[in-house]
């Protein structure tokens, strides 16, 4: 994984990220109707990825950042395919608990790839680089979707984040491959 | 290496399948809205909402859902709680878009308005004319179609009721033709119509008289509910200057049923000075009464609160003035409730004036004995007016309008409807009615001791709508 591409990637899924995270609150709105369902949504997703941090971290030492990164991208395309179409507060809260797991992989494996890419001397200014085009990105996606909503329903922009998801998850695919092909090459 | 490039093929196909399911159900989903009015306790899965601007198209889809064999029932803005709007799998009509203002004579005090539009397109319309609305709620936020449809009723004392500031009113009937309609012209079907909860079509446009606005002089005033009745034949029935009126009776535990307020509003001898209160007033702030209100419907103590500082409110109002169109656009933001297992219902009982004394004893006596959260009891009066073929007005009566805090679940909601039951029973005694356009818990043998031509209103319903194209809740639990 190039650090190039992982920024490319990490720079989708916050736009994908950005784009739902305001928005979703007209979905609980439609669903349920009190700041209290509001907030124990909230709460479910914040602990669920409070309790999984240990787990994860310890993954991704094992597994690779990268397996990570593509299981949550791809996991967040299939997730977000369920939102448009609850119904009841429960089917919010298991949706909140498996996006505080998934949420908990993105920020964990976020920063153990920067950790292992980055230089120790140059640390500061890359990771500011970093979070200026994921940052970028993010800002861009939240206005754009403000309009994307005034035309289409709240639903259609889960469609769309989930989308972002998969592409997301094809860039950090192909560039794993080109990097094989890399490892082959020198190989022969 | 082909084994990861299979797995990478396979998840792509596996994800396109589940997204092609996903946006059908959804699709599925949102062409079947559900829709419920203010009670918040009748969702219903409709087939569709329908919003048109022109006569034409509004008379095409009457006509389509004859060949198609589609329910229609006609919404404005839902403030009615028995699902008089919706019906289950039908078409609803949302007229709010249907608002135009088409003619405004200043000279014949007459305005023609489409159904859709509010008290408050009119009053914007005519105060700058002087003139001011004759009937309608104290609240101008509901549309004229959905006002005549509940045959409403106000704070006006000497005007008469709705049903008679009406100068006619064109109807779409359910075989789609355009039918015009009052007090001469075809006047069976005008009093079905007015009070009729859209079960006879849809009211396209209404010509109505108005009056002078006015300016007014506020004179509060505390009474005893002993002293009331005579209060408001002395003071009030039998006194030319008082043109609106309204009271309230406390709910608070320490006075429960007991002490009262009224609020008169007389014709101020400077009438000259009716340009320096005539702009209309907008949104009030809220936060007070709102916050007041909250904290009554948790406790006794709040209730207590809440009613001396409507108490010292009304000592701080007396003597101001208000012009007759503000007097007419009362804030009701405050009450906005939201709360997942609780809504706010309302109910409304007429008494006739000298029951009024023996009613609230009763009335008392049975409150006191229930777990029962009643948050406000306002007092209006309506005249003897039997135009309507479901007129509630069977007498000169007081007008008590409850809002009652209650849970949203079946054990709830089973639980306030035998309080409801009991406390009609009580109007019934003393020769009083109720209103309609609220949750379904009277019985049906109370319905029709409070509106003894409910048979003969339903059979007209079938007369002239034998397909039965208009329908909603309403009809659907006592109609049948």
């Amino acid at each position: 994984m190039t650090y190039r591409q992982f920024i490319f990637s990490q720079g989708l899924v916050m736009m994908a990220g950005s784009m739902i995270f305001p928005f979703y609150i007209l979905l609980l709105r439609n669903v349920g109707n009190s700041y209290s369902q509001f907030g124990w949504a909230y709460g479910l997703f914040a602990l669920t990825a409070a309790i999984s941090y240990p787990f994860i971290g310890k993954y991704s030492d094992k597994l690779g950042d990268k397996k990570l990164l593509l299981v949550y991208c791809w996991s967040m395309a299939f997730l977000l395919l369920f939102f448009p179409i609850v119904k009841e507060v429960w089917h919010v809260y298991i949706l909140q608990i498996l996006m505080g797991l998934l949420g908990a992989v993105q920020k964990n494996t976020e920063k153990t790839s920067l950790a292992r890419t980055v230089e120790k001397e140059s640390a500061g200014k890359e990771i500011g680089k970093y979070h200026l085009w994921t940052s970028v990105g993010a800002a861009f996606a939240i206005i754009i979707t403000g309009y994307i909503v005034d035309f289409i329903t709240v639903g259609s922009i889960f469609y769309l984040a989930s989308v972002l998801y998969v592409i997301s998850g094809i860039v950090l695919y192909k560039n794993a491959k080109i990097k094989i092909r890399i490892n082959n090459e020198v190989n022969t | 290496m082909v084994l990861k490039h299979r797995m990478f093929i396979s998840l792509i196909i596996i994800y396109g399948l589940l997204f092609g399911v996903s946006i059908q159900y959804y699709r599925m989903d949102i062409q079947n809205p559900v829709v419920e009015d203010s009670g918040r306790l009748l969702p219903v899965s409709i087939k569709k909402i329908e919003s048109h601007t022109e006569e034409k198209q509004l008379q095409k889809l009457v006509k389509t859902a004859n060949e198609t064999g589609d329910k229609l029932s006609i919404a404005g803005m839902q403030h009615s709680q028995g699902g008089h709007t919706y019906y289950p799998n039908g078409v609803m009509i949302d007229m709010k878009e249907y608002n135009k203002i088409l003619d405004f004579n200043v000279k014949e005090k007459t305005i023609t308005v489409q159904s859709g539009a509010t008290w408050d397109d009119i009053q914007r319309t005519i105060n700058p004319y002087g003139l001011a609305v004759k009937v309608m709620q104290s609240q101008n936020i509901f549309t004229i179609g959905g006002s005549l449809s509940a045959n409403v009723h106000g704070r006006d004392i000497k005007n008469g009721a709705l049903i008679d500031t009406i100068i006619s009113l064109r109807l779409l009937n359910p075989n789609g033709q355009i039918v015009t309609l009052s007090k001469e012209e075809n006047s069976e079907l005008f009093s079905l119509v007015v009070g009729g909860y859209g079960l006879f079509g849809i009211i396209l446009d209404v010509t109505l008289e108005l009056t002078e606005d006015e300016l007014y002089q506020i004179r509060t005033n505390l009474v005893d509910y002993k002293e009331y009745s005579q209060y408001f034949i002395n003071e009030i029935k039998n006194n030319p200057d008082v043109k609106m009126h309204m009271a309230r009776i406390s709910i608070a535990p320490d006075t429960f049923l007991e002490d009262m307020y009224v609020i008169d509003y007389m014709v101020s001898e400077n009438q000259e000075e009716i340009n320096q209160h005539n702009q209309l007033i907008e949104d009030d702030i809220i936060a007070i009464p709102k916050m007041l209100l909250g904290i009554s419907r948790y406790s006794d103590w709040g209730k207590n609160m809440f009613w001396s500082f409507q108490k010292e409110y009304i000592k701080s109002i007396n003597g101001h003035y208000e012009t007759r169109n503000n007097v007419m656009r009362s804030s009701t933001a405050f009450m906005d409730y939201e709360n997942s297992v609780k809504t706010e219902v309302l109910q409304e009982y007429f008494v006739p004036i000298d029951h009024f004394v023996d009613y609230i004893d009763d009335l008392r006596a049975v409150l006191e004995t229930e777990e029962f959260n009643l948050i406000n009891i306002t007092i209006r009066y309506v005249e003897k007016n039997e135009h309507a073929v479901l007129s509630y007005a069977k007498d000169d009566m007081f007008a008590l309008v409850l809002l009652i805090n209650q849970g949203s679940s079946s054990k709830e909601i089973e639980k306030t409807k035998k309080i409801i039951q009991k406390m009609i029973d009580v109007a019934h005694k003393h020769e009083g009615s109720y209103y309609l356009p609220y949750f379904p818990y009277p019985t049906h043998h109370q319905m029709r001791t409070a509106y003894p031509r409910t048979d003969e209103f339903f059979a007209m319903k079938r007369k002239y709508d034998r397909d039965e194209r208009f329908v909603n809740l309403f009809y659907e639990v006592y109609g049948k």
